[in-house]
């Protein structure tokens, strides 16, 4: 499948080739681009992969399977990995931040909640559109404000009654000891009302992502409180 | 990585191109084909320079572009994370 080039055309440098700054994007030419599309964050895209009913552990089947930092990595990513639809029950990709870990018992979620969506329906929910809208809100960065600071990823769970999609947040609205005196996320700077409000904001921004109708509630609960009732179905602490 | 299988593949023209580009720095500056809608400036007001916000038509819009795999060795990273169900026809 290598197709016959020359050296020239094989490996592209900064050189006198083409000159220094003619822009090449992926759209102007596919195979010869010489910019890309840098992402606010670096992503990391994560499995968990069914239990083999061997009693391994959640940390053996909890896979780090890539991290990109432009668009053009995403798609190389999306266009060449199993589609949501098509993996067995119990899988779920997580796609987070770089350096966090997609867990409760991570130091940059223990704080954390979610948002969440049960689509009850697979059948009918086009699973694989909605978690391409989710990933790409997140790695577009259009779920939260400048300085909202509360997005840490997102989860598709593939189970055998639902599809559930979730948005990981930072905190649950409270202060988080030690994050300092200023208005960022678990920080002492942000009143209650506003840490509310930013949350409310994202669960908002979320159920518009994933094309809900209103009368389709969106929960969000914070981590420990689902970990303490020992199941994910802890009561709601707020819904949009 | 700094050893390289010996079994591994020469990178595709696309591959080398996600290598070697650099990252852009001022999105304004772009100017796309005329098929291809630009990136809406409302999202980047306050953006820090090279970090950019995109909205999903903007996105999608490179779903076709960039369809090949993004390393040398992704079919065995993988098989190693994700499983065989991509690959029916590799060996068990």
């Amino acid at each position: 499948t290598k197709p016959n080039m020359s050296e020239d055309e094989t490996k592209p440098t900064n050189d006198s080739t083409k000159s220094e700054d003619e822009v090449v994007t992926v759209f102007h030419d596919p195979q010869n681009f010489n910019v890309k599309h840098p992402l606010m964050n670096e992503w990391t895209l994560w499995f968990t992969k069914p239990p083999s009913g061997k009693g391994d552990n959640w940390n053996e089947l909890l896979k780090e399977v890539v991290t990109f930092d432009s668009v053009e990595e995403f798609w190389g990513v999306y266009n060449n990995i199993t589609p949501t639809s098509e993996l067995a029950l119990k899988s779920d990709y997580h796609l987070f931040k770089k350096g966090v870990r997609p867990e409760w018992e991570d130091p940059q979620n223990k704080h954390g909640g979610k948002w969440s969506y049960q689509f009850k329906d697979k059948r009918s929910a086009p699973i694989d559109e909605l978690w391409l809208h989710v990933m790409l809100a997140a790695i577009g960065e259009t779920l939260e404000n400048d300085n909202d600071g509360e997005v840490m990823g997102v989860v598709v769970n593939v189970r055998k009654g639902f599809y559930r999609i979730g948005l990981w947040t930072k905190t649950t609205g409270k202060v988080i000891p030690g994050s300092g005196d200023g208005d960022v996320a678990g920080g002492k700077g942000r009143s209650a009302e506003k840490s509310k409000d930013v949350l409310m904001g994202l669960g908002k921004k979320f159920k518009e992502v994933l094309k809900l109708k209103d009368a389709e509630v969106v929960e969000f609960s914070g981590h420990t409180e689902s970990a303490h009732s020992g199941s994910t179905r802890a009561k709601a602490k707020f819904t949009v | 990585d700094t050893t390289k299988p010996v079994e591994a593949a020469q990178p595709t023209p696309q591959l080398d191109s996600l290598r070697s580009a650099r990252m852009i720095q001022r999105i304004e500056d772009i100017s796309y084909p005329a098929d291809i809608a630009s990136p809406n400036p409302a999202l980047n007001r306050t953006a820090p320079m090279g970090k950019f916000r995109y909205g999903k038509d903007f996105l999608l819009q490179f779903e076709t572009k960039f369809t090949e795999k993004p390393s040398i060795n992704w079919d065995a990273r993988l098989k190693e994370t994700v499983g065989d169900t991509t690959e029916p026809s590799s060996a068990r």
